[in-house]
């Protein structure tokens, strides 16, 4: 404890804070209507569990929709789903079937 | 506000009798209530052609997520925009370069900016945006459906010539002469029909966005970005500390009562081993620059959206036999790291469109050379020429992107603390050092020769 405080002013340094809500909490901020049966799937499920090792689909996904299940694979939470469409693009194997859910269902934003 | 245009597109399949006809009964089926949809939707509706706007949303703008500016100079000419809902004019642009704990800044207000029309540029919320354009299309006589997916179209029986629609709806197929496919980015409809490829990831930006609120703080966004009345700030991030290694950057818009902040990068970055969108906006929200502005924010609304990026090698053919394809669906964004447009563009599109409809309805035609006008006019306009000017652009930074958004935010953050190094040293070695630090990044003098020659076409 020795250590020689240096001869300068005693003022704070800054430690800049930002308190961010958890995703569960921001996906709570839109309204989601069930459509009762997910609009997002997969072509080929044989091809996430046995072709693909990057799971491009779960990086992506700014909703945690795609996320690896106990079984190592992805999985659809689809009613995270912001309909943003990211994992159609981001999936190597062009393997993610996407429909926009229907009569009204689906995310809706106040703001936007 | 909302009950209008909902009662006005409630109940598509039950009229007077029970079962309406809608077969035949239009000209033209504008899907999407965007902001393309509408201006096409308001420009056909003027002229006297019977619209119907298909909207999948439980409202126009239900579906709809932007970063937060709207460009206005060709929404006035089709509107009346008094009454139009908009936050704030946008009265400062502010363009910064983050590393990890550095920001070197310009800042720009010109008094201009503060008369009317204020440069064409306001925020707006588009739940409240959206809604208020449909309404305009519904009060110049179209005919809004909501909570309707639009989810094929009807070809001739030789496969080519496109009749109409299929929806979600019971008996869900509707005729009409003309579709506008004003459908988004995310754009299945027209992808399904084959009027376009599927766009690669690195042509491909996704956006995440909060609006956050100052809840007990309703000086916070007049205080915290010098604003008073109605003028408002754009601010945009570039560098690691607002996206990684990624290609894109941060933004802060100030509404009303709220700001929106959020960014947008190419998907192809997002893959792999890289922090996921939601983590990448924390991290940004978080740097020392960004951190005072969003102390003590809550969070209103997350929201996340992808944008075409492509540029002008990307846009898809815009006409075909009886439709027409505007706004994000045909890939009408510019990005040029300063200019970030696309509501301006799909206004554009959908009002040229519009008018190419109506001419092509005037001469009894439906094929694709009747359209033709719209993909001239839209190559003449501001549109095109704009993704013309810059398409050489996102190649090369994509090449120079370590330098961009890596070196080049430390290195001139560094030259500025040489430069306003405060020791006994003489001003002359700061300079001295300042300038070493600029070149060593650069690459010497020949280098930033080079790298002059390279960008010369940005201020051209």
């Amino acid at each position: 404890m020795s250590t020689t405080a240096p001869n300068v002013p005693n003022v704070t340094p800054e430690e800049p804070t930002t308190e961010n809500d958890s995703l569960a909490d921001r996906l709570y901020t839109v309204r989601y209507d069930d459509a009762g049966d997910s609009h997002l799937g997969v072509t080929v499920p044989g091809i996430c569990a046995e072709k693909c090792h990057s799971y491009d689909c779960t990086s992506v996904c700014p909703a945690d929709v795609w996320r690896k299940g106990e079984d190592g694979v992805p999985h659809i939470a689809y009613e995270n789903c912001l309909e943003c469409g990211s994992c159609r693009w981001a999936c190597p194997h062009g393997n993610v079937e996407w429909s926009y859910p229907t009569r009204g269902a689906g995310v809706s934003y106040k703001k936007g | 506000m909302s009950d209008d245009v909902r009662v006005n597109g409630e109940e598509p399949t039950t009229g007077e009798g029970g079962s309406p006809d809608y077969d035949n009964a239009f000209d033209a089926i504008v899907v999407g209530a965007g902001l393309a949809g509408s201006a096409a939707a308001v420009t056909m509706a003027n002229e006297g052609l019977d619209v119907l706007v298909i909207e999948r949303g439980r409202y126009p703008g239900a579906k709809n997520v932007f970063g937060g500016v709207l460009y206005t100079p060709t929404l006035r000419e089709l509107v009346d925009v008094t009454s139009a809902p908009v936050e704030r004019y946008v009265a400062e642009k502010r363009f910064s370069m983050l590393s990890e704990r550095d920001e070197t800044a310009v800042s720009l207000r010109p008094g201009e900016w503060h008369d009317p029309p204020h440069n064409d540029s306001y925020t707006v919320l588009r739940g409240e945006f959206d809604r208020w354009f449909a309404e305009q299309a519904v009060e110049a006589g179209a005919v809004l459906v909501t909570e309707t997916t639009v989810t094929g179209l009807l070809r001739d029986d030789r496969g080519k010539r496109i009749l109409g629609v299929e929806t979600d709806r019971p008996d869900g197929a509707i005729t009409a002469d003309y579709v506008v496919l004003a459908e988004g980015g995310n754009s299945l409809v027209s992808e399904g029909a084959d009027l376009k490829s599927v766009e690669r990831a690195e042509n491909i930006a996704v956006g995440v966005k909060e609006v956050l609120e100052f809840p007990g703080n309703d000086t916070a966004i007049p205080d915290r970005f010098r604003l008073s009345d109605d003028a408002g700030a754009s601010y945009h991030y570039f560098g690691e500390g607002a996206v990684g290694d990624a290609v894109g950057g941060g933004f802060i818009y100030t509404n009303e009562d709220t700001i929106s902040v959020g960014l947008a990068y190419r998907l192809a970055d997002a893959r792999g081993r890289q922090p996921k969108p939601e983590q990448t906006l924390n991290a940004f929200k978080s740097h020392p620059a960004v951190a005072p502005l969003v102390r003590g924010a809550r969070t209103v609304e997350y929201g996340a959206k992808t944008i075409p990026e492509g540029g002008h090698e990307s846009i898809p053919k815009l006409i075909h036999d009886g439709a027409v394809v505007v706004g994000d669906a045909a890939g009408l964004v510019l990005n040029n790291g300063v200019h970030l447009e696309g509501t301006n563009m799909a206004i554009e599109s959908g009002h040229l469109a519009g008018e190419a409809v109506v001419e092509a309805t005037r001469r009894s035609r439906t094929d694709e050379a009747a359209l033709r006008s719209y993909p001239e006019r839209l190559e003449s306009s501001f549109v095109v020429q704009n993704l013309e000017r810059y398409g050489w652009l996102m190649e090369r930074v994509e090449a120079d992107r370590d330098f961009i958004f890596e070196e080049l935010p430390h290195a001139l953050a560094d030259a500025g603390a040489e430069y306003f190094r405060m020791d006994r040293e003489p001003k002359e070695e700061h300079a001295e050092a300042a300038r070493d630090r600029v070149l060593e990044a650069v690459g010497g003098w020949r280098g930033a020769a080079k790298l002059a020659y390279r960008y010369r076409e940005v201020i051209r």
